[in-house]
């Protein structure tokens, strides 16, 4: 990790992965059940390797065998339930920093794993060979929550009449969850994949497919995959179903799998597949690393693009017909990522998780010249416009973004990014909106690598990553080769130092090593007697997200005799830059004005200051920081950047520029780029909605028609009858985009009365009257669909009267043709299903939009049935989103309960995300506001969500998280009632409050408690609670006094060894093999829980207040007069007796490891910790870890 | 297959400039012969298309007795080992010779009846010993109505108005007879919606075109759509086969596997999902 001395690849880990075998020989569908076993080859690094930490979450396992001897294990998975104790105080900074920890403690990145094998002693003493060892390992799955997903139709027939299917899926290092292994990206090793499955289903898996044989009873066969190219366990991907196959006709070597009845369309969208890879192959110079290639359609996806190595997995709704414009962009944008990330996250892997970014950088940034390549320059540059503001917007809100985290030594305490609420040291715990976020700006980063280095040196590093790691790839393991294939940060930036020659290091640490963005405020002056402008550039680094930029930045300048760069320095205190201008103003000479790319036009410069010769000025016009560039020219400048520019980005910024200038010139200027159809058609898009603003905004002062209505009239009508519009011809796209959008933002028009006017209602609703597709070949599905979202938009508040019931008597005329429409349409769909059901998505949004608007009553019903399991997904969603407006506008607590329900149960894991995501963004109620839904009830069925609700899925759990966030902040949440006893803490605020219940209690000193003494007495508390971790660590100064037993160290179980284990995780990577010498009893059931209290009390945060309640009653009930280590005594004796009972234990613990119990008598001892565990942990009976643990270890 | 039928039994004349118009025999004897005298014809025709100038006698009876025993359809196929699928493009095949119908020996009298109009000629495309087209007053349309409004504006509106009426009775006719969803309480009947029905497999419907769609496909653009099905056709008869071949093998006993990937060498791609699935390996112990 630090890049300075960077020596290849050191594992964390004991032995090396060589090889592995996964072995799937039943999968049965009628149970969701799968039965196998894993077979790993290993070497061990070190003498006496005595114990093998593995990956593994949700497995069964029924025997682990290492060389053929029966081996004890133990299962431990901290993850499953994150705080093990009734936490009364449920406050997210402290959940945030046990879930961390708890990720951390089976962080194969560490050397941990849930799973802890111990090898038989026979084989101890091999060591000085090193011998090759080979772990085999049985075990089964049922009904898996995470993993593998199920997809199990409920109709009649033959599980491959049904198109039952299974696959693979996971956020990042997933495949624990369906075989144990070393679930780590940088162990690689080479692999041979087998899977038994009926008769009728294909096994679709990495590598290449080596036979398939029939059982004998001829009624299963198995597929024998081989992978000999080093693949780290989390690109092993699997898919079973009845899939039709499909050989790609232009490359024979790859192989497209999709549910029965889909073939044509799989035909028609993997038909253009091999320009990719030809595109990709050319650019990098290097062949595709793998064999062959699959694609695999399955429903119910996780996520809609997922990239094995030598596979992907794609959600069956990117399949689409010829007929079909939208979806075809999106698909091969998503075909275009797949196979960019086959390269730079499959075959090439990375060695942490703070090297994340050069793999999401690179397959970002070279799936961006693709789309460049494919797409056009405007297309590409509208792109990295678009995803430029999105990270700017997401980081100026949330706060930074950081894509290389560095997390020197054990100094955890330095969280890089305090401003968030989860850790960003593990992908686990990533918010996945940040995740987002992040792939964003790396690859914009990588684009700006690209413009410090060139373009060509950028793809010889490219190059030369990939032909070392395939130079790698075809090596024995024995050459140590293989960490070639893993990219890191510091080899990324040596190979482009190597290369280009150049240092980046100054970018490199301002946007790499660096959160946020840089929020620029341009202004401008123009000195007529020096014929100078006088640019004043400043800079806001203060905000939360931002800062500070020093360096080049361009400004371009377009001036009556041409276009001029000049590169000014930003630095630390200049704000002014005088810029000599080169045209004096002469505009009274008729003459061409010459552009940037030498175009020469004519213009009426008569909107122009007749002083000054600036037509107008960017700042950084080739986006090569990563900003917000808030600028201030005049309208007219504007204006003339619109129409003149070139640069479709530059467009874009004028339209944005000119919603706050609403005058007829801004409106011409806005209608002459609707109308020129060589202007890219993105930017006429956006016009369209701006021409919507400004003509309200100008509503007393505009002639004519309403805005676009005779341009949409002249572009798209009947030359003879104006009032109909042409039948549909969707064969130019570019003016089918403008036709779908044009209507749509006509209905955001209002009248002077804040209505929609009525021409433009009529007008849309003959539109809908005439639309006539019947000599099109295209589907006009989207442009219907766009017509109802125009009705939606056309709607305004009704106007009510004394809260009167909305009846079907008292409706509005308008409003009654509109929804005679909406009912027409959603009928028809029923009978004739559009493409994605977009027709039924949009008349969802409207129905709820006339709920909103109060024309019909208020009800969630319709929206719920269509929510269901069953409809399509884009459905479900839409109606999801209503009830989810719902229940925030009615304040619906059973709507809420509903939609948690759903969270909980609902089979698809998308919709799941999806429910949280968008309860997220458009939330119930706020930290910030009392609801009368913000209840206990509901803050422990969050709390459990999180805490172990979701433990099967990551995402899922961090979708909780952010949730959680958004409703009740990171502090205790407000409505919880205040503990029984003692004081909440707010140490941001530093105040205290005094439960009033038990005021009485207290006497009479209780309120009088000062600030201070709350201030301290809490710093002293905080590490109470970690108290039992942290026996002989570093932390002891602050805290150690040994007054509080507290919640946490009671799930410890007695005779439990605590104390060398978290230290030997915190301690260097170095002093590793050592640690591992000395720890080598089987016993500590629990050393990962251990590690986590020591992680937490290194992770905490200063703003903690009191973590649970019980230590604020022995930390707080400091009254006046009543002496502190007394009462703290009390509440150790009376509440956890059985402390000091543990701590015998422990020594006793200590003495045994002296004596060298042989092993089954151990074993013994241990299963007697596990009966225990089972009584007193809530954490054993969660049902994941219960079974688990009780699963038999047949070491006797 | 059918252009077969027209080979074989369609074509009753031809070539055989012999003339020999003996028609003294029996009608089945008439009727031998002249499938005799047709099959000698195909048989020429074929040669001549190959490449043969002249055939000895011997050697065209034998490929006449060939294709005239009934087991030699099969058979011929054995021998050429050839793919069924393969026949209708070989019939469509550029170069072939279209066999002239047989001469009417005796013409039946036809009796001059009255001809209204001209006659029209047939298209090149129809061969000239078709029937003629009747008298055009039995086709042609007379306007015996008032003219229909061929105005534009009119024919719209219609179009547009008369769609709807149909959509809205059907969709209120769908409504009344199942399921209904209701906007308003007070009033159900109000803007019926017809019920929202979960399906076991709810993507099918949602991404394959509907009907109807493929049918104004199939009107919009007659030539691309050929294209489109022509490609499908050729790609089609590649995975139908891997297809077929899966079930096969499914359903055979792992022995009889047949070697249906042979049959289309050409364009034989060597794909491991394609390939057939192996017999288990007997074990030797038990």
């Amino acid at each position: 990790m630090n890049r300075k001395k960077d020596k290849g690849f050191e594992s964390p880990r004991p032995y090396k992965l060589t090889h592995q075998v996964v072995c799937i020989n039943n999968i049965n569908f009628q149970r969701k059940s799968v039965i196998g076993y894993v077979e790993l080859t290993i070497f061990p690094t070190v003498m006496n390797l005595n114990r093998i930490k593995l990956n593994s979450k949700q497995c069964r396992i029924y025997r682990v065998r290492v060389n053929d001897l029966e081996a004890p294990f133990i299962y431990n998975d901290p993850t499953l339930e994150v705080c093990h104790h009734e936490s009364k105080q449920r406050n997210l900074n402290y959940f945030s920093s046990a879930y961390t920890a708890a990720v951390s403690a089976v962080d194969p990145d560490a050397g941990n794993g849930e799973l802890s094998i111990k090898v038989p002693s026979e084989l101890w003493k091999q060591g000085d060979e090193m011998k090759v060892m080979k772990v085999y390992i049985e075990f089964s799955l049922d009904q898996p929550k995470g993993g593998l997903h199920f997809v199990v139709p409920d109709v009649e027939g033959s599980m491959a009449e049904r198109a039952a299917h299974v696959f693979s899926f996971g956020n990042q290092n997933s495949t624990r969850f369906w075989f144990p292994c070393v679930d780590s990206y940088s162990e690689l090793c080479t692999w041979k994949l087998e899977f038994t499955v009926d008769a009728s289903m294909v096994a679709v898996s990495c590598g290449d497919l080596v036979e398939t044989v029939y059982t004998h009873d001829m009624r299963k066969k198995t597929f024998h995959y081989m992978l000999p190219i080093p693949t780290a366990a989390p690109n092993i991907s699997l898919a079973v179903g009845p899939f039709e196959i499909l050989v790609d006709p232009y490359m024979h070597e790859v192989t497209h799998f999709c549910l029965p009845q889909l073939l044509p369309l799989l035909k028609h969208t993997m038909s253009y597949l091999h320009e990719i890879f030809e595109f990709y192959e050319e650019i990098l110079t290097c062949r595709y690393p793998y064999s062959c290639f699959k694609t695999v359609f399955v429903d119910e996806a996780y996520v809609q693009v997922s990239s094995y190595a030598s596979m992907s997995i794609f959600s069956t709704n990117l399949l689409h017909s010829g007929m079909i414009i939208d979806q075809t962009p999106v698909t091969r944008h998503c075909l275009a990522q797949a196979l960019a990330q086959q390269f730079f996250g499959c075959f090439i892997s990375r060695m942490s998780w703070s090297d994340e970014w050069v793999l999401k950088g690179i397959s970002g940034y070279i799936y961006g010249l693709y789309l460049k390549k494919t797409f056009g320059v405007n297309e590409y540059r509208h792109w990295i416009k678009e995803e430029l503001d999105k990270i700017v917007e997401y980081e100026l809100k949330i706060g930074g973004v950081l894509l290389h985290p560095t997390f020197s030594g054990g100094k955890e305490k330095d969280n890089p990014t305090p401003h968030l609420h989860f850790s960003i040291r593990h992908p686990h715990t990533l918010s996945w909106e940040y995740y987002k976020m992040f792939q964003c700006k790396a690859h914009l980063v990588m684009r700006l690598i690209e413009n410090r280095i060139s373009m060509e040196f950028m793809l010889q590093v490219f190059n030369k990553l990939l032909s070392l790691a395939s130079t790698a790839s075809s090596q024995k393991y024995q050459s140590h080769m293989w960490s070639q294939m893993l990219v890191s940060t510091s080899g990324f930036l040596k190979s482009i130092s190597n290369v280009s020659g150049k240092d980046i290091g100054p970018l490199i640490k301002q946007w790499v090593d660096q959160s946020g963005v840089v929020k620029f405020f341009g202004s401008f002056a123009f000195n007529r007697k020096r014929n100078v402008l006088e640019l004043e550039i400043r800079q806001d680094y203060t905000s939360s997200g931002t800062q500070k930029y020093v360096g080049p930045i361009k400004v371009t300048v377009q001036e009556l005799d041409g276009s001029f760069n000049h590169t000014l320095q930003i630095e630390e205190n200049s704000l002014k830059h005088d810029i000599p201008c080169h045209s004096k103003s002469r505009r009274n000479k008729k003459k061409k004005i010459p552009l940037m790319n030498g175009e020469e036009v004519d213009m009426d410069l008569s909107a122009m200051d007749a002083d000054s010769p600036l037509l107008w000025i960017r700042i950084d016009p080739d986006m090569s920081i990563l900003r917000k560039v808030e600028f201030e020219q005049a309208d007219f400048m504007w204006q003339y950047q619109l129409r003149f520019e070139r640069d479709v980005v530059a467009q874009e910024e004028a339209i944005s520029a000119l919603e706050i200038f609403p005058t007829p010139a801004s409106r011409l200027a806005l209608t002459d780029i609707l109308e020129q159809d060589q202007c890219f058609y993105k930017v006429r898009m956006q016009a369209c909605f701006c021409l919507a603003k400004i003509a309200n905004s100008m509503m007393s002062t505009w002639t004519g028609p309403p805005a676009m209505k005779s341009l949409f009239t002249r572009m798209f009508c009947c030359k003879s009858c104006p009032n109909i519009v042409k039948t549909n011809n969707f064969i130019n796209f570019q003016s089918y985009f403008l036709q779908k959008t044009m209507p749509v933002a006509m209905a955001l028009l209002r009248d002077v009365q804040n209505l929609c006017p009525k021409e433009v209602l009529n007008f849309i609703l003959d539109l809908i009257k005439y639309n006539d597709n019947r000599k099109n070949k295209f589907s006009d599905n989207y442009y219907r669909a766009e017509l109802i979202d125009a009705l939606t938009n056309s709607l305004t508040p009704a106007i009510s009267i004394n809260n009167e019931v909305r009846t079907v008597d008292n409706l509005n005329t308008d409003v009654r043709l509109i929804l005679e429409e909406i009912t027409r349409f959603l009928n028809m769909e029923k009978l004739l299903p559009s493409y994605r059901n977009t027709i039924t998505v949009s008349c969802l949004r409207a129905i709820r939009m006339l709920q909103k608007n109060g024309h019909i009553p208020s009800d969630p019903s319709l929206f719920k049935s269509y929510a269901q399991y069953g409809h399509f997904v884009d459905v479900r969603i839409a109606a999801l989103e209503a009830v989810i407006d719902y229940t925030r506008v009615d304040r619906s607590s059973s709507e809420l309960q509903w939609l948690l329900d759903l969270v909980h149960n609902d089979p698809v894991h998308y919709i799941r995300h999806e429910i949280l995501s968008m309860l997220a963004k458009n939330p119930p109620f706020t930290k910030a506001a009392d609801s009368l839904l913000c209840n206990e009830a509901l803050v422990d069925q969050l709390w459990k969500l999180m805490n172990s609700g979701t433990c099967h899925d990551w995402r899922l759990r961090c979708d909780a998280v952010n949730l959680y966030y958004t409703l009740f902040g990171l502090t205790r949440p407000s409505c919880l009632p205040l503990p029984e006893l003692g004081l909440v803490l707010n140490l941001k605020e530093k105040k205290a409050v005094l439960n009033p219940t038990i005021k009485s209690e207290q006497g009479p000193g209780g309120p009088e408690v000062t600030t201070t003494m709350t201030f301290t007495s809490t710093l002293e508390e905080e590490h109470v609670v970690m108290e039992p971790a942290l026996i002989g660590v570093a932390m002891a100064p602050l805290g150690l006094k040994r007054k509080a037993e507290t919640p946490l160290s009671s799930s410890p179980e007695p005779g439990q060894v605590m104390q060398e284990e978290p230290s030997a995780k915190a301690s260097v990577k170095s002093k590793f093999p050592t640690q591992e010498e000395e720890d080598i009893d089987m016993d500590t059931v629990h050393d990962s829980q251990a590690f986590i209290y020591h992680q937490l009390n290194m992770l905490e945060r200063p703003s903690t207040p009191g973590k649970e309640p019980s230590s604020v009653e022995q930390a707080m009930l400091s009254m006046p007069g009543t002496p502190m280590p007394t009462l703290s005594k009390e509440s150790t004796s009376s509440k956890h007796g059985d402390h000091h009972h543990h701590h015998h234990h422990h020594e006793h613990k200590k003495k045994k490891k002296k004596h060298k119990h042989k092993h089954k008598h151990k074993h013994k001892h241990e299963s007697k910790d596990k009966d225990k565990d089972r009584d007193s942990h809530a954490f054993s009976n969660s049902p994941a870890s219960g079974r688990s643990i009780r699963s038999p270890s047949l070491s006797d | 297959m059918a252009d077969s039928v027209v080979m074989g039994s369609g074509s009753l004349n031809s070539g055989s400039r012999s003339g020999s118009s003996k028609t003294s025999t029996s009608p089945t004897e008439n009727y031998q012969l002249a499938r005799r005298r047709t099959l000698q014809v195909v048989v020429s025709s074929l040669l001549t298309e190959c490449g043969f100038e002249n055939a000895e006698k011997a050697a065209m009876e034998t490929l006449t007795e060939m294709m005239q025993s009934c087991e030699s359809f099969p058979y011929l196929m054995q021998v050429t080992c050839f793919n069924v699928d393969t026949l209708p493009v070989y019939a469509k095949r550029s170069q072939r010779m279209v066999i002239t119908a047989p001469p009417i020996t005796n013409a039946p009298l036809v009796p001059k009846a009255l001809i209204a109009g001209q006659k029209r000629t047939h298209p090149t495309y129809i061969p000239s010993h078709f029937p003629e087209f009747p008298d055009p007053h039995t086709y042609i349309k007379t306007p015996t109505f008032r003219e229909p409004v061929s105005d534009y504006q009119v024919v719209r509106e219609k179009a547009a108005s008369q769609r709807r009426d149909v959509e809205r009775a059907l969709t209120r006719f769908m409504a009344k007879t199942g399921e209904t969803q209701s906007l308003f309480k007070d009033d159900i009947s109000a803007f019926p919606l017809i019920a929202a029905k979960p399906s076991a497999i709810p993507y099918l419907s949602a991404l394959l075109p509907s009907e109807l769609e493929l049918q104004t496909l199939e009107e919009t653009d007659s030539s691309e759509q050929d294209d489109q099905t022509d490609t499908e056709n050729n790609s089609s008869n590649v995975s139908q086969d891997d297809q077929s071949a899966d079930k096969e093998n499914v359903v055979l006993p792992p022995g009889g596997v047949v070697p249906t990937g042979k049959a289309n060498e050409e364009n034989m791609i060597d794909n491991p999902y394609l390939r057939p699935v192996k017999k288990p390996k007997v074990r030797r112990k038990k």
